[in-house]
């Protein structure tokens, strides 16, 4: 019967009901939408990074981190990666030789990282060979060859097909130079990391180097990253003098991303929260206040305050497990249209979000657990946001209330305040 | 045994600030199958009187028997009970619930008393036919007239099958047709189902119907005249 009385009297004031339901709808869309959006293009630029620079798993020499000297070498490492290789989970191996070199052209000279690569290896582990825009990928068969980035040549101001030369310094100290062709330009997205590297072939860098068979680095991918830590200890047991660190390792600030992903979401939920209980009191404030003379009637005619009291706990829930379901599957279609699709969220400043290794397009993810957090949000402001009009209702003394006598100054400023907080947060947020 | 018995009752409101002696010493019995008005100006204290009698508000001093309960002994969750099983209320306002049909509104209290559902629309049905609007029984009270809706308040008043049914000016906002139509089906059911009335007014049409008249003027009786019909 209560809830009866309670559905019935949601209907009675449609706008003001429509006003209240629109807000959880929308906000709880706009949240989706928000959190789908930051995760989408947190989760393309782990990715990007994953598949450009980091891979899941890498080895190296213990020292090799800090340093970066070609002292700290990996021997033998075509046969870490062929026992790396056997692993199960192991999608692609790749190892290359990595050093600090000076390149120049006739015009210029910088320093950078060559990376010596073995091409048909480096293919399957790394996506820089998707990103090239000019020339070609490096191939096993021609000898040096150099894959430089669109920036990098821009500085130097070579062409596809120029000449380069690399200075390096080997491992005995002395200073080897070779002259390599541009054979490919490429440009991953990341400016900071395409200034700041050259591929070639790992033969060639070898040779000028004086170490054959040598590597530095090993980059591991693997199917799924929910095998990662295992994979990651079995590999480390089988090289016990060798560092073996996952993505998270390698660069700590992917890791704090993820982990931001989820605050984030919290953020604009507490928020919403915020809005929308000031929201909620107000209207059920009304609505208490609009029906003085009929709560009055129906407690002098015998309904007991816990029953008054859950009748407009109920109403206000109600309105809630109403809307929630709409604004959640406007949210799931939305993002999941978009996550088909892409969303061009750079039209404007497409250089601008490059430089940080964002994609140019957003496919919006909603993990899961939002969608819950959500449901349990809602419900909770709904509740917390009730609790003050229902106890304003059965405060009522029904004598008062058949009068229709009651407003007290202090609902009215009560009411005022709510009014003003509402329109300073939903004005701030836009 | 009286039905109800008032032993020098006074009201006085807002006592701390500028007091108002709404009763100054009202005596008064009533007893099972009366049809009385409490009559008097506005401003005398009619409405203050039925409050106290009906459990809705207290009194300042002396003492109230209704059906030989002690209503001033009573915790406020009794009192809501008492009001529940034994009064019927009839509001100047009519007071319905604007979202419940005209049945619904009737049947309502018997919920609150969870009564079977057999039980309530049969009542119901009994009662629509007593107060003759059975055609109006799936509209709501912006659907229907003053008078209907008036008629409604009155079966939903005897739906819980109360001791008595108190009425604070019922016909205050009718218009004759319907004040004396609405005065009918009061005195049937006081004849034939000897349901006690007792309801408040300073409308003469309706003071001639009434079989006992109780004046009072400035808080005080002043006049009890018995007018057997
Ligand atoms: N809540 C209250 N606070 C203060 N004074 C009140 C209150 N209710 C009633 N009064 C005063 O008590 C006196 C009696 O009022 P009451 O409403 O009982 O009169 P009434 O006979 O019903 O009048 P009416 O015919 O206008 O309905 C009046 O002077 C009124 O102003
Ligand atoms: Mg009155």
């Amino acid at each position: 019967m209560i809830l009866k009385i309670a559905w019935r009297n949601i209907w009675r004031n449609i706008t003001r009901s429509l006003v209240v339901m629109g807000a959880i709808i929308i906000g709880i869309w706009s949240i989706i939408f928000l959190v789908g959006m930051v995760n989408g293009m947190i989760e393309s630029y782990i990715d990007n990074a994953i598949k450009n620079e980091v891979s899941h798993i890498k080895i190296h020499h213990p020292e090799f981190i800090k340093d970066k000297e070609s002292k700290f070498y990996i021997s033998d490492i075509a046969n870490v990666k062929a026992s790396v290789d056997t692993i199960s989970g192991v999608k692609a191996v790749s190892y290359k030789t990595i050093t600090n070199t000076m390149i120049s052209s006739s015009h210029a000279g910088r320093g950078i990282s060559a990376i010596g690569v073995v091409p048909k290896d480096e293919v399957t582990v790394s996506g820089v060979s998707n990103h090239i825009i000019e020339g070609n990928y490096l191939t096993d068969t021609k000898k040096n060859q150099i894959l430089i980035s669109k920036r990098t040549a821009k500085k130097l101001k070579v062409k596809l097909r120029s000449k380069v030369v690399l200075t390096f310094q080997n491992l005995e100290n002395e200073i080897t130079m070779g002259a390599f062709r541009v054979v490919g330009l490429f440009e991953t997205g990341n400016n900071i990391y395409d200034e700041s590297v050259v591929f070639i072939r790992q033969k060639d860098i070898n040779n000028l180097l004086g170490m054959n068979g040598y590597g530095h680095e090993v980059a591991i991918l693997i199917d799924d990253l929910e095998y990662l830590d295992q994979i990651q200890k079995s590999i480390a047991l089988q090289f016990p003098k060798l560092l073996v660190r996952n993505y998270k390792e390698v660069q700590p600030e992917l890791a704090l991303f993820q982990s931001q992903i989820k605050m984030v979401g919290i953020i604009y939920m507490v928020i919403f929260m915020l809005a929308l209980i000031f929201g909620i009191i107000n209207t059920m404030m009304m609505a208490v206040l609009e029906r003085v003379r009929e709560l009055g009637m129906l407690m002098s005619v015998g309904m007991n305050k816990g029953k008054v009291f859950m009748m407009i706990v109920i109403e206000t829930l109600l309105l809630a497990i109403i809307s929630a379901p709409v604004g959640l599957f406007l949210g799931y279609l939305s993002t999941s249209y978009f996550h088909k699709t892409g969303i061009n969220l750079f039209f404007y400043s497409e250089e601008g979000m490059k430089q940080f290794g964002f994609d140019k397009f957003i496919y919006p993810n909603v993990p899961t657990e939002t969608f819950w957090q959500l449901v349990v949000a809602v419900s909770l402001t709904a509740l917390l946001g009730s609790l003050y009009p229902a106890w304003k209702a059965i405060r009522l003394r029904p004598v008062e209330a058949i009068r229709g006598s009651f407003t007290s100054e202090k609902t009215r400023i009560f009411s005022r305040i709510t009014n003003y907080i509402q329109y300073k947060l939903f004005n701030s947020k836009s | 045994m009286s039905l109800i018995t008032i032993k020098g009752i006074t009201k006085t409101y807002n006592p701390k600030k500028i007091p108002v002696h709404a009763l100054r010493g009202i005596d008064l019995t009533i007893e099972e199958g009366e049809f009385t008005a409490i009559v008097g100006p506005s401003g005398s204290g009619k409405t203050t009187l039925l409050n106290i009698i009906g459990g809705l508000d207290r009194q300042t001093k002396g003492e109230i028997l209704v059906d030989n309960v002690n209503i001033s002994d009573l915790s406020d969750n009794k009192l809501i009970d008492f009001r529940k099983n034994k009064i019927g209320f009839v509001f100047q306002s009519y007071n319905l619930i604007p979202v419940f049909t005209a049945a619904e509104n009737i049947g309502f209290i018997m919920l609150l008393q969870k009564k079977s559902k057999d039980e309530i629309s049969k009542r119901v049905i009994e009662l629509l036919k007593s107060v003759g609007i059975e055609e109006q029984k799936d509209k709501r009270p912006n659907q229907m007239s003053g008078g209907q809706q008036q008629r409604v308040a009155v079966a939903r008043a005897l739906a819980s099958k109360p001791k008595f049914v108190l009425a604070d000016e019922p016909t205050a906002n009718l218009d004759s047709k319907s004040t004396s139509d609405l005065l009918d089906i009061m005195e049937n059911l006081n004849r034939n189902e000897e349901i006690t009335f007792v309801f408040s007014t300073h409308d003469q049409r309706v003071i001639d119907r009434a079989h006992r008249v109780v004046t009072i003027e400035d808080g005080k009786v002043i006049s009890d005249v018995k007018i057997k019909n």
